[in-house]
């Protein structure tokens, strides 16, 4: 055995030096594999030698196949699906003494951006000495004028900044953007290093890798340490589901433990910030944003804001709430403050900046854009504050090599009227790391996003790691690689065992808890209807799986009585599912079995169902397991006979009612699940019942009856003899004992409601506890001879007015803003 | 010297009762050069909260109402007593040029909304547009006057464009109103705020109330009125900011009463916010502007 592991690594290590010496002969000069000290990327070559012997593209695509797991997609533009993130298998390695050196270029620059932003929200000192003109500040569509004069809460404007660096062939890191809006891409952070931890496993110990959890936990703290209560509510404040980062923000609030709310979810009263829960407002002490901050607040900044909170800044100025980072910290990412910074450094600091920038004139000046007019050709021109300026091709950068004559002159003229719109850029070089091209070793311009957060004693502590991205083309300029297509994870490597860390809190400081907390109206609104559509699906599935089958037969003389067909036919035309058949051929209803399993008109075929199922299953990432996720997000079935692909769907609604039924917690938003449920499969039976369970039912409208409720087996349990019509209304609609019957649904949704928060300690039932225990009543007092159409179609009615109240009473009904504004003027 | 009495009420009605209200009014006059307000007076019905806001954008005195019970309208009512003495700048050859003037302007230490680099770039209601610059461009020559460009321009707008009630809507890009070459108050200053900053120039929004002059013989109209909007140039350290309306042709004179000053209408709408609540909105306005005593010869 021994000898064998022996022969293995050997080949592994092999393997790894020809690797590396392939790349080698072929990478440009500076590259990072290249200029390697030390045999920590050997080893790194031998572990992914060892995993997948000599070809790379194997572990490529383990190393897809867990991010895919992880599940952490994004969006593209208008793109309606989540895409898998692309991560490369080969992570970026970073020697622990060059790290240390980045790390304190990192934390210099985020204490100078704090200290920018407290003078320019403040008294503007550095503008009325001269060190910055105004227009600086002016420029920016990110300077928030509502915020000036005023001290955010907690006293720190950043707790979350991120910087883009990248690295000269030369082996020096500089910075190429700072993100201190609303920085993205930590999330994808953290789920490259569990990809790589799972394809990987080995390196971690072995390079003694930095972990990121204590970064995260410290970021946490950092926040909580500026609210103004002890056991402070924090939420994550999301633009929703279509921005394109939505999966990597649930993701963040899972991690972190933070609420994932929506403008819509919040209110303010009084200038504080509350969360509409089921239990009613709940304050909420601190905001991690992911918004263009103008709107944040549709009453203070943009009024045209449609997801913001009216009354937001209000609150954080009233010291209410803390918004990480403060609204106006945007100011500083606008390119024309890099001119200035190694000036600021030395001025606020005194000290020169520990990661320069790239070097940048701003235009506004008349010799830095003398300097920039005479040395276009190098230079890279860029809108100064990111707002598209009227000399440049679509207004955005461009390599001065790459003008015409005409886009030349537009750009002079431009110059001489409005200079204060452009900077010039060197243009940098980019140094390469190794990235896996077809399944062969390539080198690839990368850069590198870097997280730094305020931790609970407010200095700053940087994510040993980080965010490589890769250029998927060869061309090594920073201004032609744009956004990178490909990501890597960062692993900062060093001589000693990093101790492990555990994310829990030692011995007993942790309070137990069984309530997992609260839950927002809009989340139990989600469930809810998740709920019902399900159960919506199953119905109609069954329905048609019914008409099929029978219709198939129909040749071979099994077929049920045309009146019961016709029936079947009428319950899926009811539910606009389909427009009514023109016959009951085969043909016919074929057709109509097809349109209403697969239409894309209308709301109510299976597809449609099926889709807003799946949407909500989108927005509910933070509350649905992993599978039942991936159950949602099944494509719909496209082939095969309809017969099959019925089939398919409801083995697939099957699964989804178990995964509820056994793997979701028993938590309120479970209860709202499951009432969605019930109140649904009740409506659908209803249905069922006034269909084919009347005065005039036949055997065959009886047995379909049965069929589509699930109930076969219990009747033919209960009753030896045939069929009958009493006894099947009885066991559909009031026997307790059955699972798919009336009363079983009517004491479910009574006992969800009764164990769901009420607003008030009077003991009086509210609305919908009334219904809910009134048709309960009903159900248990009712006598099966007795039941006919109109006392069906009463309980119907009841069902939908009780779903309206528990939308009143829990959901964000009513709730729609609408602008207040519109002022004609003369 | 005039004394005007303004009176500007606002109502809203609502289909269905709108539960809760958060508005901004930017209604009371501000305190500008050759203005003072007298008397000024706030009533909302049928009653809600309001306080003065801390956190502002423009140059505009900001309330905050607060509705909090059930209303099928909502009236605001404001009053002012205001009193204006003010000089017409005249064009002179010694006046600082466009380009003087852009290059004070880029070099200014005043960052506060009252400095003219707050309104040198473009804005998002008014962004930067190459038809409107080319055309503005025509009278604002890199060394030709400041006043003198300025007058000019506004008279070009004044001359070339229709006034058209029935052309634009109250969110009509600049450019679609320079296409048509025809609007309203609110076009015509955008254009002409979008023209002279493309040439560098930092100007900035007003709006406020015009006194209709009657025709000689006749009753001066009320009740017909509305707000107005034109435009501030700033003209340099000497002759500060300088009020010129495109839609009339002219210097702002005695005729026009400052409510507030931004970047555009969206820094300063009179009344903006949120309603919470279901269903269709009407708003109805009307202002009167009513000169209460005449002195001097201005006017």
């Amino acid at each position: 055995m021994a000898s064998l592991a022996e022969a293995e690594l050997f080949d592994a290590g092999t393997i790894a030096d020809r690797w590396i010496t392939d790349y080698c002969g072929q990478a440009p000069a500076g590259d990072v594999l290249c200029a390697r000290t030390g045999d920590a990327w050997s080893a790194l070559f031998e572990e992914l030698a060892g995993l997948s012997g000599d070809g790379l593209t194997i572990a490529r695509e383990r190393a897809h196949r867990h991010a895919e797991d992880i599940g952490t997609g994004y969006r593209i533009g208008e793109e309606g699906d989540e895409r898998p993130w692309p991560l490369s298998p080969v992570p970026l390695l970073l020697d622990q003494r060059e790290w240390r050196s980045i790390e304190a270029g990192v934390v210099q620059r985020a204490e100078l951006m704090e200290l920018l932003l407290r003078d320019c929200y403040g008294p503007a000192r550095l503008v009325a000495d001269g060190h910055l003109p105004a227009a600086l500040l002016t420029g920016s569509p990110f300077f928030l004028r509502p915020l000036t004069h005023l001290t955010p809460p907690g006293e720190h404007h950043l707790h979350f900044v991120a910087f883009d660096l990248c690295r000269s062939p030369d082996g020096h890191w500089r910075v190429l953007a700072d993100h201190l809006r609303a920085p993205a891409g930590a999330g994808y952070a953290l789920e490259n290093r569990l990809a790589m931890a799972r394809t990987l496993g080995g390196l971690q110990g072995r390079l003694n890798i930095e972990r990121h959890a204590p970064f995260f936990a410290a970021f946490r703290d950092g926040i909580a340490a500026a609210c103004r209560r002890a056991e402070p509510r924090m939420a994550l404040l999301t633009p929703g589901r279509f921005n394109a980062s939505y999966a990597e923000q649930a993701h963040l609030a899972r991690y972190l433990g933070f609420l994932l709310v929506e403008g819509a979810d919040l209110a303010v009263l009084d200038d504080r910030v509350y969360v509409r829960t089921i239990a009613g407002l709940k304050r909420v002490d601190a905001l991690w944003h992911r918004f263009d901050p103008r709107y944040l607040d549709p009453l203070a900044l943009d009024s045209h804001s449609s997801i913001g909170v009216a009354g937001l800044i209000d609150a954080t100025v009233a010291g209410n709430v803390v918004i990480a980072n403060a609204p106006g910290a945007g100011l500083l990412e606008a390119p024309a403050f890099a001119a200035f910074l190694p000036r600021l450094s030395e001025v606020l600091l005194g000290e020169p900046l520990r990661l320069p920038n790239i070097a940048t004139w701003w235009c506004g000046q008349p010799a830095e854009a003398a300097h920039v007019t005479a040395n276009l050709d190098h230079m890279l021109i860029a809108p100064a504050f990111g707002t598209p300026p009227l000399g440049l091709p679509e207004g955005k950068a461009v390599l001065g090599a790459h003008l015409d004559a005409g886009a030349r002159s537009a750009l002079r003229d431009d110059l001489t009227r409005r200079p204060q719109d452009y900077v010039g850029q060197e243009v940098v070089c980019l140094s390469t790391m190794p990235f896996v091209a077809e399944d062969r070793l390539a080198p690839r311009p990368f850069t590198l996003r870097i997280f730094a957060a305020r931790d609970a004693a407010g200095n700053w502590t940087v994510l040993p790691g980080g965010l490589a991205r890769i250029g998927e083309h060869a061309d090594a300029r920073a201004a032609v690689m744009g956004e990178g297509s490909w990501s890597a994870d960062v692993c900062i490597h060093g001589p000693d065992p990093v101790a492990p860390v555990s994310l829990l809190p030692s011995g007993d400081s942790t309070q137990l808890r069984r309530n997992p907390g609260t839950l927002p109206s809009r989340v139990a609104d989600n469930m809810f209807w998740l709920g019902r559509y399900l159960e919506r699906g199953e119905a109609l599935l069954s329905v048609l799986r019914v008409l099929l089958g029978h219709s198939i037969s129909a040749d071979t003389g099994a077929a049920l009585a045309a009146e019961t067909v016709d029936r079947l036919a009428q319950l899926v035309v009811s539910a606009g599912a389909a427009p009514a058949p023109r016959g009951l051929k085969r043909q016919d209803l074929t057709q109509l079995a097809r349109t209403a399993l697969e239409s894309t008109e209308g709301a109510a075929s299976v597809r449609a169902i099926n889709a807003q199922a799946r949407s909500i299953g989108a927005v509910s990432r933070d509350r649905l397991s992993a599978d039942m996720i991936r159950l949602l997000d099944a494509p719909f079935p496209e082939r095969g006979v309809l017969l099959e692909r019925a089939g398919s769907l409801q083995r697939r609604y099957s699964a989804l009612a178990g995964q509820a039924g056994e793997h979701m917690g028993r938590t309120d938003a479970w209860r709202f699940h499951d009432l969605g449920r019930r109140i649904e499969r009740a409506l659908a039976t209803i249905g069922f019942l006034r269909a084919l369970g009347g005065p005039q039912a036949t055997a065959d409208d009886l047995s379909t009856l049965l069929d589509l409720a699930d109930s076969q087996i219990s009747y033919r349990q209960r009753y030896l003899t045939g069929i009958a019509r009493v006894p099947v209304l009885d066991l559909l609609a009031l026997d307790p004992g059955n699972p798919r019957g009336l009363a079983f649904q009517a004491a479910a949704i009574s006992a969800h409601l009764n164990a769901l928060p009420v607003l008030s300690d009077d003991g009086i039932a509210e609305p919908q506890q009334e219904q809910a225990r009134g048709l309960a009543a009903a159900l248990v007092t009712a006598r099966a001879t007795a039941i006919d159409d109109a006392w069906l179609a009463d309980l119907q009615s009841r069902l939908w007015s009780l779903s309206e109240a528990v939308a009143r009473r829990y959901f964000l009904h009513g709730a729609e803003p609408l602008r207040a504004a519109g002022l004609v003027l003369a | 010297m005039m004394l005007y009495r303004i009176r500007h009420v606002t109502r809203f009605d609502y289909a269905q009762p709108v539960a809760f209200a958060r508005c901004n009014l930017r209604l009371k006059p501000i305190l500008w050069s050759g203005q003072r307000i007298e008397e000024y007076a706030l009533s909302v019905q049928p009653g809600g909260r309001t306080y003065p806001a801390r956190a502002e954008a423009g140059l505009a005195n900001v309330v905050r109402l607060v509705v909090e019970h059930a209303a099928n309208s909502l009236t605001i009512e404001s009053t002012a007593q205001v009193r204006v003495d003010r000089q017409i700048p005249m064009p002179a050859p010694g006046d600082p040029t466009i380009a003087q003037i852009a290059a004070l302007a880029r070099a200014s230490r005043d960052p506060s909304p009252a400095g003219p680099a707050a309104y040198l770039f473009p804005s998002p209601l008014i962004p930067l547009d190459r038809a409107i610059a080319a055309w503005c461009a025509e009278e604002l020559r890199q060394d030709r006057g400041i006043l003198e460009a300025g007058i000019a321009l506004a008279q070009r707008i004044q001359r070339d464009f229709a006034f058209d009630p029935t052309a634009t809507l109250v969110d009509t890009p600049p450019h679609e109103a320079f296409a048509k070459r025809g609007g309203v108050c609110q076009d015509f200053a955008q254009i002409m705020l979008s023209g002279l900053r493309a040439a560098g120039l930092p100007a900035a929004y007003v709006s406020g109330y015009l006194r209709t002059l009657p025709p000689p013989g006749q009753p001066r109209l009320v009740g017909a009125d509305a707000t107005h909007a034109w435009v501030l140039l700033w003209c340099g350290p000497d002759l500060g900011w300088v009020g010129v309306d495109p839609t009339n042709g002219i210097w702002m004179a005695e005729d026009h009463i400052v409510m507030a000053i931004g970047r555009d209408y969206a820094d300063i709408a009179p009344i903006d916010g949120i309603v919470l609540g279901s269903g269709a909105q009407a708003m109805q306005v009307s202002v009167d502007v009513e000169p209460l005593e005449v002195a001097g010869s201005a006017g």
